[in-house]
């Protein structure tokens, strides 16, 4: 006999509980609505794992890290699976979505009210509840590397605000979902069902009558829920999105056109210990928005397998990883992928395509950052590139050019976006201008997925942007 | 975990370990495997039973030669095949992650 599932009722459900569905959760829980959020990942105290540490990514990230889009070469991605999404496990930096980007969306997918003067008022009022900041003083040295190095050849960097809050003992906390909107949702009445996996959506005609999930309990049972709503958000990323609305028999539109920022990476050796705890905060932006270069997380873990990438002998560097950290440069890329739901399958098939004019970009990124490492004191450059020489003066670089070939790039990325693109270009976009999915009366999409193309900056902010511009349009309709 | 996946985490570990650092980070590499998509992991587990063919025969046999597997491994991290270079990565990334994480935070 077929299990009955239990039944919950409310106003509005949101799947997904990242920048997407919390931004959307707290603007509709202090409307009044009656709103209930569905988390595929368990809840998980944001003080209780190190950041970057391997517990953190067990417990947090999809597959433990363990994702790839396929296509050559294929390309490692992350991607937060837990109560607060990718705000858990990124590295906070905050940024506006760019004037010049926000017009060429707007005039390309024609996007209504999509211009600055809109977007920024959203963005200022994220920022003031967050708590947007740029470092109370010096920076730590990974990230003056960045500074110094750029300063030397006459580029262009800056520090990048990030969503951190600085406690009167000097602790920066930073202020992911967990922390910030979720709390402030459920303060306003709202729901959270952790552990919880939505499996499709039901449809009746040209409204989504419920949402059919599978929570797991904390004994490891199961049980059947359909939640049954007037409005459904689907806000589980750029990835989980789209594969949900596949699988629920939406597919116009849907999954095609995944962007992300390929991304290159440098171990960088230095004569003098680097500081590991934080993500430098320092870009350098000379040739931004389309080559950006920063610094990544610096674990001993994530120094071996940069110093790994290139197969040298690297036995020496990690015996002295303290003066080691990594690096990278991102590119805006050309190509484009794809998000498959495979019938059976829980996870849904990634593929992106690199674009010749792609890896040209990514060779470029690699030199430019090695110029700028080497500039900046680095003796001994690693690049993520199979059989890629160690550099350890200007000229070696020179041989990185030809050395980044689709067999022996390693590639990775953390900025997944645009698989259900918007606006009122019916041809190109799975959404109307403010998220709600073509052809529906009450089933919007509110994350990265909505984004037409990658923002060539750490997408959170654009994200919460929009979201919240969504909202409030949803607000003012309903 | 497949038994050649076992052998071929065996040979890029670091032959320092002890026998529970070694277990600590075997059992990392296999819960990590099994948490894969399901279709990455069966593309894996497709290239284990193509790669290790040779490898579990000689098994069989009684001749399997740890420094032979060693040098293969070492091949395939460099082959211009992608999926057989990118098989060799991914296991060893995850030993190298493991073995400067969790066996570091251990001691």
């Amino acid at each position: 006999m077929k299990t009955q599932p239990e039944t919950i009722d409310t106003d509005v459900v949101i799947i997904g509980s990242g920048a997407g569905g919390a931004v959307t959760a707290a603007t509709l829980a202090r409307a009044g609505r009656s709103v209930t959020i569905l988390e595929e990942g368990p809840s998980v105290d944001p003080d209780a794992l190190e950041p970057f540490s391997l517990p953190e990514m067990v417990a947090k990230y999809r597959h433990g890290g363990s994702c790839a889009a396929l296509g050559r070469p294929a390309i490692a991605y992350a991607e937060g699976r837990c109560v607060g999404g990718s705000t858990e496990i990124n590295s906070g930096l905050y940024h506006r979505l760019p004037e010049e980007l926000a017009a060429e969306w707007e005039r390309d997918y024609q996007i209504e009210e999509f211009g600055t003067a809109s977007l920024d008022r959203y963005a200022e009022r994220i920022e003031q509840e967050l708590g947007v900041s740029r470092l109370p003083g010096a920076p730590p040295a990974s990230s003056a590397v960045l500074e110094r190095g750029a300063t030397k050849l006459g580029w262009r960097s800056v520090e990048f605000a990030r969503v951190f809050r600085y406690e009167p003992n000097g602790r920066a906390v930073k202020q992911t979902m967990a922390r910030t909107m979720l709390p402030s949702a459920v303060a306003a009445g709202a729901r959270i069902i952790a552990d919880c996996r939505v499996s499709r959506l039901v449809r009746r005609g040209t409204r989504i009558v419920g949402v059919s999930c599978e929570q797991t309990l904390p004994d490891g049972s199961t049980r059947l829920l359909l939640v049954r709503a007037g409005h459904v958000f689907v806000c589980g990323g750029a990835t989980q999105t789209p594969a949900l609305l596949q699988r629920s028999g939406i597919r116009r539109n849907i999954g095609g056109g995944l962007k992300m920022h390929p991304t290159v990476k440098i171990a960088a050796r230095f004569d003098t210990p680097i500081d590991h705890g934080d993500v430098p905060m320092h870009r350098v932006t000379e040739f931004a928005p389309e080559l950006t270069i920063g610094g990544s997380a610096s674990r001993r873990g994530h120094i071996a397998l940069a110093l790994a990438d290139s197969d040298a002998d690297y036995t020496d560097a990690l015996a002295n990883w303290e003066n080691v950290a990594v690096y990278y440069a991102a590119i805006r890329s050309e190509g484009s992928g794809r998000v498959i739901a495979l019938p059976g399958f829980r996870s849904p098939l990634v593929t992106y395509q690199l674009s010749e004019s792609d890896m040209s970009r990514l060779a470029r990124a690699l030199v430019h950052l090695g110029e700028v490492l080497l500039a900046a004191g680095a003796t001994e450059l690693y690049p993520s590139v199979t059989g890629g020489v160690v550099a350890r003066g200007s000229d070696d670089l020179v041989q990185w050019w030809d050395a980044l070939t689709r067999n022996r790039a390693n590639l990775m990325t953390v900025h997944l976006t645009s698989t259900v693109r918007i606006g009122e270009n019916r041809a190109r976009t799975g959404a109307d201008s403010f998220g709600r999915v073509w052809g529906f009366d009450n089933l919007r999409v509110n994350d990265a997925s909505l984004l037409p193309e990658a923002p060539g900056v750490n997408p959170q902010g654009p994200i919460m942007a929009v979201v919240a511009r969504n909202s409030d349009q949803f607000l003012a309709d309903t | 975990m497949l038994w050649f996946e076992r052998q071929v985490v065996g040979t890029l570990m670091h032959p320092d370990l002890d026998a529970a650092a070694r277990s600590a980070v075997e059992s990392y590499v296999s819960t990590t495997l099994h948490s894969m998509p399901e279709h990455l992991r069966a593309g894996v587990a497709a290239e284990s039973i193509v790669l290790g063919a040779s490898s579990w025969l000689e098994n069989r046999a009684g001749r399997l030669d740890a420094q032979r597997l060693r040098t293969r491994v070492a091949r395939w991290k460099t082959s211009k095949v992608d999926p057989i270079r990118q098989y060799v990565r991914l296991l060893e990334s995850l030993v190298l992650f493991a073995e400067n994480e969790l066996v570091t935070e251990d001691a």
